[in-house]
């Protein structure tokens, strides 16, 4: 991006509602982002740019507060055991990847078939991705819970362990032994999509967890390592261009910081597998939302006729579905919290440590 | 002082004669509660807490031998009686003894539920004149144990009985009651970080004018916000620690190090080159 854009940039002048709309959706994205390793950019960059943020800077802004909020959930789970540093670094490698390539393929498709375009991929490849995953996600939970709760390793996962491609590699906490070569695609669809839809999470902890073979529990605590170094390296591009609004970003993090650190405590109280409960149920909501946005852009394109009108309520019911699939996560999660510590709470001091 | 301190142990004196009763107890002695002329163990717990281990081996060892225990703790301090105390210290001292009946309410109700008596008694001084005096006062104690980190010596030349200490459990967890563990929330930690990060909140929008031009720049200006959220996450998420354990929310100790159930066999040599024949 070039100065001419800086200049051009805007920064909003900052008021009540818009403060403590950021807090809330920083504060329920983080006990997200803590809780399954990634979210909350989703309902961020699309709010901000309603309150009127340049969509650069929304995007910018809402980079810079994740890296510091994956770092602080990254730390504390990784003190309750849960984080895989060698794993998530090999990872973030791969993704630094997939995001460049990520980016190459949205400007080629940025200029060939203008914004409308871009915005029409970027939503399907969301409907898509999203329910293929989300669905298997939910579904394996949704079996697990049935055998009451206990993990298995899926069986890709041990085909794959199985496959004697050099170099090999060991990821000790993850307890996973697997070629390099099946690493790599996992990092780089997840750096694919966190350059197009803004949450990579969404391939890589599912990645981690059917592909690789490690618990849902440690793919999602590892997710945050990549999260961090992913946000760390783009926070650098946007912050040398000056599109970094600090304010947003530190209204966001006041909320997301004390999201984060919920989200990590609450994965020490509930059983693994409500941590894909949790995924599955906001990626199939997402998709839905995503879902609603296709028409207003097959109308700029004009492949369909709608009414404008129309196109507004849909426009609206997405942003609306988005935000509720953060806050079903959010209550979810600390309902699972609620409910481990309401049981534990009489137990708790005769349990062995 | 002495005096609720009496009426504290006599009112217990009740409540246990009660459970005692129906064994046909009336003892008593000198002001101290006692379970009925079983012999009794006198398990001696660390500081104003009571370790798994001690508790676990006691209640094993009592149940095996009927025999009924004793806990005691030991607080700091002269063993002189309260009124002779500034209130400073009989604070403390009060305190010491509500966590030390916190700590053995979990016991008593382990031992209760095992059909075994149990009573609870606090001392203040050093560890052997209090348990010999509790060897003199209450009949029958047949042995004493501890998982505390004192050496026997210590406790051996004070001490005329059969003394066991517990070795090898200091890391583990040393079992309290939940209303301690409130008590022991830290609210001064997070009042200090809320107050840091109240001031770099402050700092940063009251000057936000200044704060936006220099930190929009650009080029190597970057290391600015970098810097500035580095600083926050540090501090507030400081904060956000100390007030989520300051509320009673914190991770629960059963997590150490989860593993994802594989059972798979490790594949460790490398594929050996074998002869093939090309036809």
């Amino acid at each position: 991006m070039d100065a001419g854009v800086h200049e051009a940039v805007q920064f909003i002048d900052l008021n009540t509602t818009a403060v403590l709309f950021l807090f809330v959706v920083g504060f329920i994205g983080g006990l997200v982002s803590g809780f399954i390793g990634s979210g909350g950019a989703f309902v961020l960059t699309p709010g901000m740019m309603s309150l009127g943020v340049a969509g650069t800077v929304a995007v910018a802004s809402n980079m810079c507060h994740k890296f510091p909020k994956a770092l602080v959930g990254a730390y504390k789970r990784y003190k309750y055991g849960q984080v895989d540093i060698k794993l998530g670094l090999v990872m973030a490698a791969s993704a630094g990847l997939g995001v460049l390539v990520g980016i190459k393929i949205q400007e080629w498709i940025l200029a060939t078939w203008g914004q409308a375009g871009s915005n029409l991929y970027v939503s399907v490849s969301f409907v898509v991705i999203l329910v293929i995953v989300g669905g298997y996600v939910f579904l394996d939970a949704w079996k697990t819970a049935k055998k009451g709760g206990e993990e298995m390793v899926s069986s890709l996962a041990l085909k794959l362990q199985k496959i004697h491609l050099p170099p090999m590699m060991y990821f000790k906490t993850a307890n996973v032994r697997i070629s390099m070569w099946f690493t790599l695609p996992i990092g780089f669809a997840t750096g694919m999509l966190a350059a197009t839809i803004a949450v990579g999470g969404f391939i890589g902890v599912p990645g981690m967890i059917y592909v690789l073979g490690a618990s849902g529990l440690i793919a999602s605590a590892t997710e945050l390592v990549i999260a961090f170094v992913m946000g760390f390296g783009g926070t650098i591009k946007w912050a040398m261009m000056g599109m970094v609004d600090i304010r947003l970003t530190l209204i966001i993090l006041a909320g997301s910081l004390l999201g984060v650190q919920l989200g990590a405590i609450g994965t020490t109280y509930v059983k693994e597998h409500m941590i894909k409960v949790v995924m599955g149920t906001i990626m199939l909501i997402v998709a839905v939302s995503r879902g609603l946005a296709i028409p207003k852009y097959l109308k700029q394109l004009g492949l369909i006729n709608l009414n404008d009108g129309i196109i507004a309520i849909l426009g609206l019911a997405s942003f609306i579905s988005m935000c509720i699939a953060l806050a079903v996560g959010a209550i979810i999660i600390i309902g699972a919290m609620w409910r481990a510590k309401a049981k534990t709470a009489g137990e708790e001091v005769y349990e062995k440590a | 002082m002495l005096r609720r301190f009496k009426e504290r142990f006599q009112g217990r004196a009740g409540k246990a004669q009660t459970a005692a009763g129906r064994a046909g107890n009336p003892g008593q002695a000198e002001g101290y509660p006692q379970p009925r002329e079983n012999r009794k163990i006198l398990v001696v717990g660390q500081g104003d807490s009571f370790k798994e281990a001690e508790m676990d081996y006691a209640l094993n060892l009592a149940e095996r031998l009927g025999y009924d225990l004793i806990a005691l703790n030991v607080g700091p301090g002269p063993a002189t009686a309260a009124t002779f105390l500034t209130p400073y210290r009989k604070y403390q001292r009060d305190e010491f003894s509500r966590r030390a009946r916190e700590a053995a309410r979990v016991f008593k109700d382990r031992v209760t539920a095992q059909g075994l008596n149990f009573i609870h008694l606090v001392k203040f001084g050093d560890l052997g004149p209090s348990i010999e005096q509790i060897n003199h006062e209450i009949k029958r104690v047949e042995l004493v144990i501890t998982a505390t980190d004192i050496t026997d010596a210590e406790v051996m030349a004070e001490v005329n009985l059969p003394f066991f200490t517990l070795k090898g459990f200091s890391e583990e967890k040393i079992t309290t009651g939940g209303r301690e563990m409130r008590q022991m929330r830290p609210w001064g930690k997070t009042i200090a970080w809320g107050i840091g990060t109240a001031a770099l909140y402050a700092a940063t929008f009251l000057n936000s004018g200044t704060v936006m031009k220099y930190f929009t720049r650009g080029g190597w200006y970057a290391a600015l916000p970098i810097m500035t959220v580095f600083a926050f996450s540090f501090v507030h998420g400081a904060f956000a620690h100390h007030l989520w354990s300051a509320l009673g929310i914190e991770a629960t100790k059963k997590v150490v190090q989860p593993r994802p159930e594989a059972k798979r066999p490790v594949r460790r040599q490398r594929p050996r080159p074998e002869l093939r024949l090309n036809a």
